[in-house]
C-alpha cells in the first residue's frame, strides 16, 4: 500500500509578473514532523509560504492536506482545515488584550473548550501574566510569542512559521525554538519552518529542505544538509 | 450595575427639561440630540471597522424621504413606514457595505462621497416625485407610535424622545459591541489580514457594521424629518455627512457616547461663538485641528484621562496612609 504523505506541495511554480519565484518545488512532510526549510534572501521562501497558505495564488502546482487538494481554498477554508501559519513581521491585535485574542483565535479554530485552550498556550508561551495586557504595549519577544500563539491555538494540523525568530536576541531564540519544538511534540502538528537561525533550524527540525532561486538544491537530515557540499558552497558557508 | 447607569441617564434626560429656562436652549439641544445620533451612526463605523465615510448623509436624508413617499404614495401608516424604511433601510446598507467596506482607505471615503453626491443630485432633479430643490412638506398623522403627534413638535418632549431613543440605540450597541460580535470587528478594524488567518470571514461583519451605522443615520433622520416636519435634498449634501464627521472627531470614537458629547459641542459653538462672529467655523477648525493632533481620542477620551488621573491621584493617597500608618 502507497502512504500518503500528510502534507505536500507538488511542482509550485509562484511569478511576479515575468519573475519566476518559485520554479516547481516538490515538498511532502509527514504527520508531525518539523521540517526546516532555509536559502539564502531572495530565495523564495516566503513566497512558498504564502503560496501554500492562500495569500498568494500559485501560478501552477497543487497543495493537499491529508490527500486533499487545498490549492483552491481561501485562506479561512484552509485555517478552518488546520493551515494556520505566523508572519514574518509580526502580526498581532496591538489594540486588543492578549487573552482576548487568543481566545478569539481558538474559538474561530473551533477548539473544543476555547477559554482553557487559550490559557493552555498563553501559559505556554511564558504569555499568562501578559493576559489582560494590550498587546501593542507588550516587549518585541513577548509580540513574537502571541504571534505564534495566534498560530497555534485550536491545534491546527499544520504550522507554517515565516522567520519566527526574527528580532530576537540569542536567548529568546533558544527559548522560543525549545517552547516551539515541545508544543509541535505535543500537539503532534506538522511544522515548516522558515528561519535564518542555523543553530535553530538545525536543532529542531526532523528534516530540511533547502530552496535555492525558487528551486530545491537539496533535502536531507539536519547533518546531512550540514555535510552536502552544494549547500555548503550556495548558502551555509561558515554557518554549518 | 449597567441597567442603573442607563436608569440613571434616562432620569437625568427626563428631568433636564424642567431645568431649561429658555425655549431657544431647548431647541438647540433637541437638535443637538438629533445629529448627535446621526453621528454616533457615522462614529460606529469608525469605530469598529476604521472606515470614514463621506456618504452618511444619504441614509440621513433617504430615510425621511421614504417615510414621507411611503405615508404619501402608498398611505401606509406612519409606525408601518418607519419600521419599513428602517428595514430595507438595513438590508440596502448590507448589501452595499458587502461591497464598499472591501475598499480601504481614502478609497472608501471617496466611494462613500461619491454615492452620497449622486443620492443628493437625484433628489435635487427629481422635482415631481421628490419636490426638486424645494423638498417635501410631510403630513403626520395625529399620533407616531400612540403618542400625539405635537409631543414630536415641541421641542422640551421631542427632546426626551430623542434621548430615550439614544440611550436605548447606546444600550444595544454596547451590548453587541462587548459580545464576540465586537471581538471580531475590532480583531478585524486592527489587523485584517491576520484576522482571515485566524479564520475570520472579513467582509460579513463589516458589512453588517455598515447596515448597523446605517440604520443609526436613518433614525436619526426619521427623527429630524418628524420634528421638523419637511426633508429636502440639503439633508443628503456630503457638508452634512462632513458636520456628522467633524462631531464625530471632536467627540471621539474610543467610547460610544464620544460622538454625542461631539455633537453637542459643535452645535454649542455654532450658536454662541456664531453669535459673537462671523468665523465661527474657522475657530471650530481649529479647535479640531487641536483635537486630531492633542487628543485623537476626543473629548470623550480626554475626560476619561482626566477621571483616570484623579482615580490614580485617590489611590495613591490612600497607598501613601496606609505606609504611614504601618
Amino acid at each position: 500500500m502507497i502512504q500518503v504523505p500528510f502534507f505536500s506541495v507538488r511542482d509550485l511554480v509562484v511569478d511576479y509578473g515575468g519573475v519566476r519565484a518559485i520554479d516547481g518545488v516538490h515538498l511532502e512532510i509527514n504527520k508531525g514532523e518539523i521540517r526546516g526549510l532555509i536559502g539564502p534572501n531572495g530565495a523564495g521562501k516566503s513566497t512558498f509560504i504564502d503560496a501554500v497558505t492562500g495569500r498568494r495564488i500559485p501560478t501552477a502546482g497543487q497543495v493537499q492536506l491529508g490527500g486533499e487538494d487545498i490549492t483552491q481554498l481561501a485562506v479561512v477554508a484552509r485555517r478552518m482545515r488546520g493551515v494556520s501559519r505566523s508572519f514574518q513581521r509580526t502580526s498581532i491585535f496591538h489594540d486588543m488584550n492578549v487573552l482576548e485574542q487568543v481566545f478569539l483565535a481558538s474559538h474561530q479554530a473551533q477548539a473544543k473548550d476555547p477559554e482553557r485552550d487559550a490559557v493552555a498556550i498563553l501559559e505556554e508561551l511564558d504569555l499568562l501574566q501578559y493576559a489582560d495586557w494590550r498587546a501593542g504595549d507588550l516587549g518585541y519577544g513577548q509580540q513574537r510569542r502571541l504571534d505564534l500563539a495566534l498560530a497555534l491555538v485550536g491545534s491546527p494540523s499544520v504550522l507554517l512559521l515565516d522567520e519566527p525568530m526574527a528580532g530576537l536576541t540569542v536567548t529568546e531564540s533558544r527559548d522560543l525554538a525549545q517552547h516551539l519544538k515541545r508544543l509541535a511534540r505535543e500537539r503532534n502538528v506538522t511544522v515548516l519552518l522558515v528561519e535564518h537561525d542555523m543553530e535553530v533550524v538545525f536543532g529542531i527540525s526532523d528534516r530540511v529542505t533547502v530552496l535555492e532561486l525558487g528551486k530545491p538544491l537539496a533535502e536531507g537530515t539536519p547533518d546531512e544538509i550540514r555535510a552536502n557540499p552544494k549547500v555548503r558552497e550556495a548558502y551555509l558557508g561558515s554557518a554549518a | 450595575m449597567l441597567h442603573f447607569k442607563y436608569l440613571l441617564w434616562l432620569a437625568v434626560g427626563v428631568l433636564l427639561p424642567q431645568l431649561v429656562g429658555s425655549a431657544t436652549l431647548m431647541s438647540l439641544l433637541t437638535q443637538s440630540l438629533i445629529y448627535a445620533l446621526f453621528a454616533l451612526g457615522v462614529g460606529i463605523l469608525l469605530r469598529q471597522c476604521g472606515l470614514v465615510s463621506f456618504g452618511h448623509a444619504a441614509f440621513f436624508g433617504i430615510s425621511g424621504y421614504s417615510v414621507a413617499l411611503l405615508m404619501r404614495d402608498l398611505e401606509l401608516g406612519a409606525a408601518s413606514a418607519i419600521v419599513l424604511t428602517l428595514v430595507a433601510l438595513a438590508i440596502v446598507a448590507f448589501l452595499l457595505g458587502l461591497v464598499v467596506s472591501r475598499i480601504p482607505g481614502i478609497a472608501f471615503g471617496m466611494l462613500t462621497l461619491a454615492i452620497g453626491q449622486t443620492v443628493y443630485l437625484s433628489a435635487l432633479k427629481s422635482r415631481e416625485t421628490l419636490g426638486g430643490a424645494d423638498g417635501l412638506n410631510i403630513n403626520w398623522p395625529s399620533s407616531i407610535f400612540g403618542l400625539d403627534v405635537r409631543l414630536f413638535y415641541d421641542p422640551a418632549s421631542m427632546f426626551v424622545i430623542s434621548w430615550v431613543v439614544m440611550l436605548v440605540t447606546i444600550y444595544l450597541l454596547d451590548r453587541l459591541f462587548r459580545s464576540r460580535f465586537g471581538s471580531i470587528t475590532s480583531a478585524i478594524r486592527d489587523n485584517e489580514e491576520r484576522a482571515r488567518f485566524i479564520g475570520l470571514h472579513v467582509m460579513l461583519p463589516k458589512a453588517v457594521v455598515y447596515a448597523l451605522s446605517a440604520v443609526v443615520s436613518g433614525l436619526a433622520g426619521v427623527l429630524s424629518a418628524i420634528y421638523t416636519g419637511f426633508i429636502s435634498p440639503e439633508t443628503l449634501h456630503w457638508s452634512v455627512s462632513g458636520t456628522a464627521l467633524i462631531m464625530t472627531i471632536l467627540g471621539g470614537v474610543r467610547y460610544l457616547w464620544g460622538p454625542i458629547l461631539g455633537a453637542i459641542f459643535y452645535f454649542f459653538v455654532k450658536e454662541y461663538v456664531g453669535e459673537l462672529t462671523d468665523y465661527w467655523m474657522a475657530m471650530l477648525g481649529a479647535v479640531v485641528i487641536f483635537i486630531v493632533v492633542f487628543a485623537p481620542n476626543g473629548v470623550s477620551g480626554l475626560l476619561m484621562q482626566l477621571q483616570e488621573r484623579r482615580q490614580k491621584r485617590k489611590q495613591d493617597v490612600i497607598v501613601r496612609r496606609m505606609e504611614v500608618r504601618s
